[in-house]
C-alpha cells in the first residue's frame, strides 16, 4: 500500500559520512532528507517524487546546537527546531534566531524539523530564512568541490531557490551575535496559530540615550526571498523611532515588497500589514533594549 | 510491482517486522502493516495532528515520518499507553470529563499530552495550550479537552 501521490520507486540511503552523502546526492534527481517536515509533506501532496532520498540522520557532526563564546550560535544543519527554541539567547543575533524557532509550526513539527532543511527549502514565508537574514548569519555548504561559506544575504535566490547547488548540502549555520546591547524581536502574523506567516518582521536594534544606534530589519513572506532594505534601516538609524519615522520606513518597505495573492491574503493586504507589524516589532525590540540598560 | 524493503521497528516496546515500499509513511505502516489504527490520516500534511505518535517519547507527525527513516527510535502509539481494556493516565482524564466526541482527534491529543507530561511533569496552562496547539478538533470547542488535560496534570502530580 503506498501513500496517495507517492513516487512509484525510490531508493533510500542513510550514509554514515559526509563524503558518502555527497556521493549519494550526485545521482540524478537525488534529494536530501533532513527532518522531512517539508519534503515528506510535498511527497504526500504529489508535488515531489525523488528517485533517490539521501537521509542526513547518520552523518556525524551535523547536529551541533552550541552557544558561542561571543554570544552567537553555532548550529548544525540537523539542529531540530525544538533544540534551538529552548536556548536562552545571550545576544541580539541569537535572540532573533531562537525567537523564530519558537514560532515554527507546532510542537510535533518542531520535534522533527531542522534549520538546515528549512533554509535549504527556502520558503520565503518560513521563519528561519527571515531570521537568519536579519542576523546576517553565514550558511556553510559542502559539495564535491569542497566547503564554502555563504552569507545569508547571498543565500536565498528566489522561491525555493538557494545558492546551494543540487549536489551540495547545507551543513551548518553560524549566527553572529550582533553589537553589544542589541536586542531582537520576531513578529509573525498568522491566520491561524502554527501556520506560515502572512507577513513576518525580524528586527534587531540597539538604543543609546533614546536614539536608535543600530538596526536591522528583515521582512518575511512579502517577496521571493526575505526582504532587507538599506534605505528603511537608514531611515530609522539615529532617530527616536517615533511614529512618523516608523511610518516612513514602513512605506519604503511596502514599496520594495513584491508580495503574492494567495489563500492567506492578498498582495495589497500584505503591503498594508508591513508598516503595522514593523511598528509592533520595533516597539517590542526597543522595550527589550531599553530594559537591558535600566 | 514495487520493491518492498524489510524493516524492524520498535513499536510500543516490541520489535515489529514490516515490509513496505520505501516511501511509505510511518502512519501508513502503522495502520496498514500493523493494524494499529489509533493514529488517523486527517490531512496527510502535518497540520491537523490526528496522526501524532511519539518517537523516543516526543510527539511527531506519523504522516511526515517515513517508516524507513525511523531506525532504532522507539515508536509509541495510543495502543501502547495501557494494556488492552485499560486506560492510560491521559485517556482516563479525558474520559472522566467527557472530552471525547467522535474520537477522531483523540489519539493524537492523548499522545500530545502524554509527550508533554513525559517532558514537563507540572505544565502550566500556557504549556498545555502550547502542547495542544497542533491538534485540531472539529467536534468540540477544546474546552473539555483542556479540562481533561488539567485533570491529567493534577493526577500526575
Amino acid at each position: 500500500m503506498q501513500a496517495e501521490g507517492a513516487p512509484t520507486a525510490m531508493h533510500y540511503a542513510e550514509p554514515e559520512t559526509l563524503a558518502e552523502a555527497l556521493s549519494a546526492l550526485s545521482a540524478e534527481g537525488a534529494r536530501c532528507l533532513a527532518g522531512g517536515q517539508s519534503l515528506v509533506a510535498m511527497m504526500n501532496a504529489g508535488l515531489l517524487a525523488p528517485p533517490v532520498l539521501v537521509s542526513l540522520r547518520r552523518v556525524p557532526g551535523l547536529d551541533a546546537v552550541e552557544p558561542r563564546e561571543d554570544g552567537g550560535l553555532r548550529l548544525g544543519a540537523m539542529a531540530r527546531h525544538f533544540e534551538v527554541a529552548r536556548l536562552q539567547p545571550r545576544s541580539g543575533g541569537a535572540e532573533i534566531v531562537v525567537e523564530a524557532a519558537r514560532r515554527i509550526g507546532h510542537p510535533a513539527i518542531r520535534n522533527q524539523g531542522t534549520i538546515g532543511g528549512s533554509i535549504a527549502h527556502a520558503d520565503p514565508a518560513a521563519d528561519y530564512p527571515t531570521a537568519i537574514t536579519c542576523a546576517e548569519a553565514v550558511v556553510q555548504v559542502a559539495g564535491p568541490q569542497g566547503a564554502r561559506a555563504i552569507p545569508a544575504a547571498d543565500f536565498f535566490h528566489g522561491y525555493y531557490e538557494t545558492a546551494c547547488a543540487p549536489d551540495e548540502i547545507v551543513i551548518g549555520i553560524e549566527v553572529p551575535p550582533g553589537p553589544p546591547g542589541a536586542r531582537a524581536h520576531y513578529e509573525k502574523l498568522m491566520i491561524v496559530d502554527g501556520d506560515f506567516a502572512v507577513v513576518s518582521v525580524a528586527v534587531m536594534l540597539a538604543m543609546e540615550r533614546g536614539a536608535c544606534s543600530f538596526v536591522r530589519l528583515a521582512i518575511g513572506a512579502v517577496a521571493a526571498t526575505p526582504l532587507r532594505l538599506a534605505d528603511a534601516e537608514a531611515a530609522l538609524l539615529g532617530t527616536a523611532l517615533d511614529d512618523a519615522t516608523l511610518a516612513r520606513a514602513g512605506a519604503l518597505l511596502a514599496e520594495a515588497a513584491d508580495p503574492v495573492d494567495d489563500m492567506r491574503g492578498s498582495a495589497a493586504f500584505r503591503r498594508k500589514l508591513i508598516p503595522r507589524l514593523l511598528r509592533r516589532a520595533v516597539a517590542e525590540a526597543r522595550a527589550k533594549a531599553e530594559a537591558a540598560h535600566a | 510491482m514495487l520493491d518492498r524493503i524489510a524493516l524492524t521497528l520498535s513499536v510500543n516496546g516490541e520489535p515489529r517486522e514490516i515490509r513496505v515500499a520505501p516511501m511509505t509513511t510511518l502512519l501508513e505502516a502503522l495502520r496498514t502493516e500493523l493494524a494499529l489504527t489509533g493514529a488517523k490520516r486527517g490531512c496527510n500534511q502535518g497540520v491537523c495532528g490526528a496522526c501524532t505518535v511519539l518517537l523516543d517519547g516526543r510527539p511527531v507527525r506519523g504522516c511526515l515520518t517515513l517508516a524507513v527513516a525511523v531506525g532504532e527510535r522507539e515508536v509509541t502509539t495510543v495502543e501502547g499507553l495501557a494494556p488492552p481494556g485499560q486506560l492510560g493516565r491521559v485517556q482516563e482524564a479525558l474520559e472522566q470529563v467527557g472530552a471525547v466526541q467522535c474520537g477522531f482527534c483523540t489519539p493524537g491529543i492523548v499522545l500530545a499530552l502524554e509527550g508533554l507530561l513525559r517532558e514537563t511533569p507540572h505544565p502550566d496552562e500556557d504549556a498545555l495550550r502550547e502542547a495542544l496547539s497542533g491538534n485540531l478538533c472539529r467536534c468540540s470547542g477544546y474546552v473539555k479537552i483542556l479540562e481533561g488535560a488539567r485533570r491529567a496534570v493534577e493526577a500526575a502530580s
